[in-house]
C-alpha cells in the first residue's frame, strides 16, 4: 500500500507548491537562468534523437508499405506518426531523461548536504524557489523543444527518404504537408507543455522525497525518469483520444 | 578533448569486461540475482508504457486506413510497428531508465563508500565481481522484457482497435496473424540484446568510474540514462537499415 501513501505525498507537495506561489512573484531572475538549463543542455541530446526517428520511421514506413505499392505514402505516415505522436514524446522522455534527473539529483543532493533545511532556517519557502522557476522555465521551453523535435524528425527522414531509399523529394514533401495542418501543431504544443508540467512535478517531488546519502540521491534519480516517462505516455495516449480520436 | 578521452576509456572498460566474460571463474549467482532483480523492476514500467502506446498507433493507424477504406490493414501496421521499432526502443528506454539507471547509482554509491577499493583490496577482481554479471543480466532481461513489451503492445492494438472504435475482430486477428512472421519478433530480440549490452556497458562505465561524492552519483546516473538512449537510437538505425534495406 505504500505507493498509495506516494500518491497521497505527491497530491499534498502539488498542493503545497501551489499555496507556496499563491499571492506572490516568482523568484526574480532564476527562470531565465532555469530555461536556459532546461533548454539548451537537452538541445544536442534531443537534436540526435529525433534525427534517428526520422530516420527509421523512414525505413520502416517504406518496409511497410512497399508489399501494397505505397511507398509514396511514406511521407503521409512520417507526418502522422512523427508529427502528432513521436515528437512530443520524444522531446518529453528526452527532457524527463536530461533535465529531469538532473533536477531530481540537484534538489536529492542540496537534501542530503541539509541545504533545503537551510533555507528553511533563512525563512525561504524551499518550494518556491527551488521549483517554481524549474516549472515556470519548463514550461517555456517545451513546446519549442517539440517544434524543434518535429522539424528535425521530418528533415531526416527527408533525407533518408531521398538519399538512401530514393523516393521522390518533392512528392514526399507534398504528402508530409497535406497530412498536417496547424490544429496538429497546437496539439503538439499543447501536448509538450503538459509533458513539461508532469516532468517537473514529478522530478521535484523525487528529489524531496529522497533519503540521504549516495544512494538516496541515486535511486531518486532513477525512479524520477522512470515514473516521469510512464506518466507521460500514459497521459500521451490520453491526450491524443481527447484530441484525435 | 575530454569526450575523446572518455570515448577512449569506455572502449578500453568494455575489452576488460569483455575478457573477464569469456574467461573463467564467473559470479553465476549475482548474474542470476541482477537478471530476476532487472526484470521484476523494468516489467511494470515496460508493459505500463507499451500497452497505451499500442493503443496510440491503432487509434492514428485507424485514421490513415480511413482514407482508403482499408481498415484491414490496420493489424499489419500495428505488428510491424509494435514488434520492429516501438517495443524494443521502449522497452530499452525503460530498462536503460529503471535496470541501467539503478545499476549506475549502485555501483556509483560503492565506489564512493570505497567499498570497490576495498574488494580489489581483498584481491577480488571488481569488474569481474561487480560489472560482469550486470553487463549480462541486462543482456539478457532486455530481450525478455522486450517480448512482454511486444505483447502488451499487439494487446493495446487490439483494444483500441476492437472494442473501442468497434472494428471486427475476427479479421483483426485473422490479419495479424497473416502479417505477422517470425522474423519480425527475431529483429526485435536481436536489437535488444545489443541494446540491452549497450546500457550495461554505459551503466557499469558511469557508475564504475562516478567521483564527487552524492553529487556525482547523481551525475553518473543522470549521464548514463543520456548516453544509453544515445547510443542505442544510434544502433538501432544501424540495425534496422541493415535488416530491412532494399
Amino acid at each position: 500500500m505504500s505507493w498509495l501513501a506516494t500518491i497521497g505525498r505527491f497530491a499534498g507537495f502539488c498542493f503545497d507548491l501551489a499555496r507556496a506561489n499563491a499571492l506572490r512573484r516568482p523568484p526574480p531572475g532564476r527562470t531565465m537562468e532555469e530555461a536556459y538549463r532546461i533548454g539548451v543542455q537537452s538541445l544536442p541530446v534531443l537534436l540526435l534523437i529525433s534525427v534517428f526517428v526520422g530516420t527509421n520511421l523512414s525505413l520502416q514506413g517504406y518496409a511497410a508499405f512497399t508489399p501494397l505499392g505505397g511507398q509514396r505514402l511514406v511521407g503521409m505516415f512520417v507526418a502522422l506518426a512523427g508529427v502528432r505522436e513521436l515528437a512530443p514524446i520524444i522531446a518529453a522522455t528526452m527532457v524527463a531523461a536530461k533535465a529531469g534527473t538532473e533536477m531530481a539529483s540537484q534538489i536529492a543532493v542540496m537534501r542530503t548536504r541539509e541545504q533545503v533545511d537551510a533555507l528553511e532556517v533563512m525563512a525561504i519557502n524551499p518550494l518556491w524557489w527551488l521549483v517554481t522557476p524549474r516549472f515556470l522555465a519548463i514550461v517555456l521551453v517545451m513546446p519549442a523543444l517539440t517544434v524543434v523535435a518535429i522539424f528535425t524528425t521530418i528533415a531526416s527522414s527527408w533525407l533518408v527518404a531521398t538519399a538512401q531509399l530514393g523516393l521522390n523529394g518533392t512528392e514526399f514533401l507534398d504528402f508530409v504537408r497535406t497530412s498536417i495542418d496547424a490544429k496538429d501543431l497546437v496539439a503538439c504544443e499543447l501536448k509538450g507543455m503538459l509533458f513539461g508540467v508532469v516532468i517537473c512535478l514529478v522530478s521535484c517531488f523525487c528529489g524531496f522525497t529522497s533519503t540521504k546519502g549516495p544512494e538516496g540521491v541515486g535511486q531518486a534519480t532513477n525512479s524520477a525518469v522512470v515514473i516521469a516517462s510512464v506518466s507521460c505516455v500514459t497521459l500521451n495516449f490520453l491526450l491524443s483520444q481527447v484530441l484525435y480520436g | 578533448m575530454e569526450t575523446l578521452a572518455r570515448i577512449g576509456r569506455f572502449g578500453l572498460f568494455g575489452a576488460a569486461v569483455a575478457r573477464r566474460v569469456f574467461t573463467p571463474p564467473w559470479n553465476a549467482r549475482d548474474f542470476f540475482r541482477h537478471t530476476w532483480l532487472v526484470s521484476t523492476r523494468c516489467m511494470g514500467p515496460v508493459v505500463a508504457v507499451t500497452f497505451p502506446f499500442g493503443m496510440v498507433i491503432g487509434l492514428q493507424g485507424l485514421q490513415i486506413f480511413d482514407l482508403f477504406g482499408a481498415q484491414r490493414m490496420l493489424p499489419s501496421l500495428i505488428s510491424v510497428a509494435v514488434l520492429r521499432e516501438l517495443s524494443p526502443m521502449l522497452a530499452s528506454v525503460l530498462v536503460a531508465a529503471q535496470g541501467g539507471s539503478s545499476f549506475a547509482a549502485e555501483l556509483g554509491a560503492m565506489r564512493i563508500k570505497e567499498e570497490l577499493d576495498a574488494t580489489e583490496v581483498m584481491a577480488v577482481d571488481s569488474l569481474r565481481w561487480h560489472v560482469v554479471p550486470r553487463v549480462l543480466a541486462l543482456m539478457l532481461a532486455t530481450p525478455v522484457l522486450n517480448v512482454m513489451g511486444t505483447v502488451a503492445g499487439l494487446l493495446g492494438g487490439f483494444v483500441m482497435a476492437v472494442p473501442i472504435q468497434g472494428e471486427p475482430g475476427g479479421v483483426f486477428l485473422a490479419n495479424l496473424w497473416a502479417f505477422t512472421v517470425p522474423f519480425d519478433l527475431a529483429v526485435g530480440v536481436v536489437k535488444t540484446v545489443v541494446f540491452g549490452l549497450l546500457i550495461g556497458l554505459v551503466a557499469c562505465f558511469h557508475g564504475y568510474y562516478a567521483t564527487g561524492g552524492a553529487a556525482g552519483v547523481g551525475k553518473s546516473v543522470n549521464d548514463t540514462v543520456v548516453h544509453a538512449v544515445l547510443l542505442f537510437f544510434a544502433a538501432n538505425y544501424l540495425l534496422t537499415s541493415a535488416m530491412f534495406s532494399p
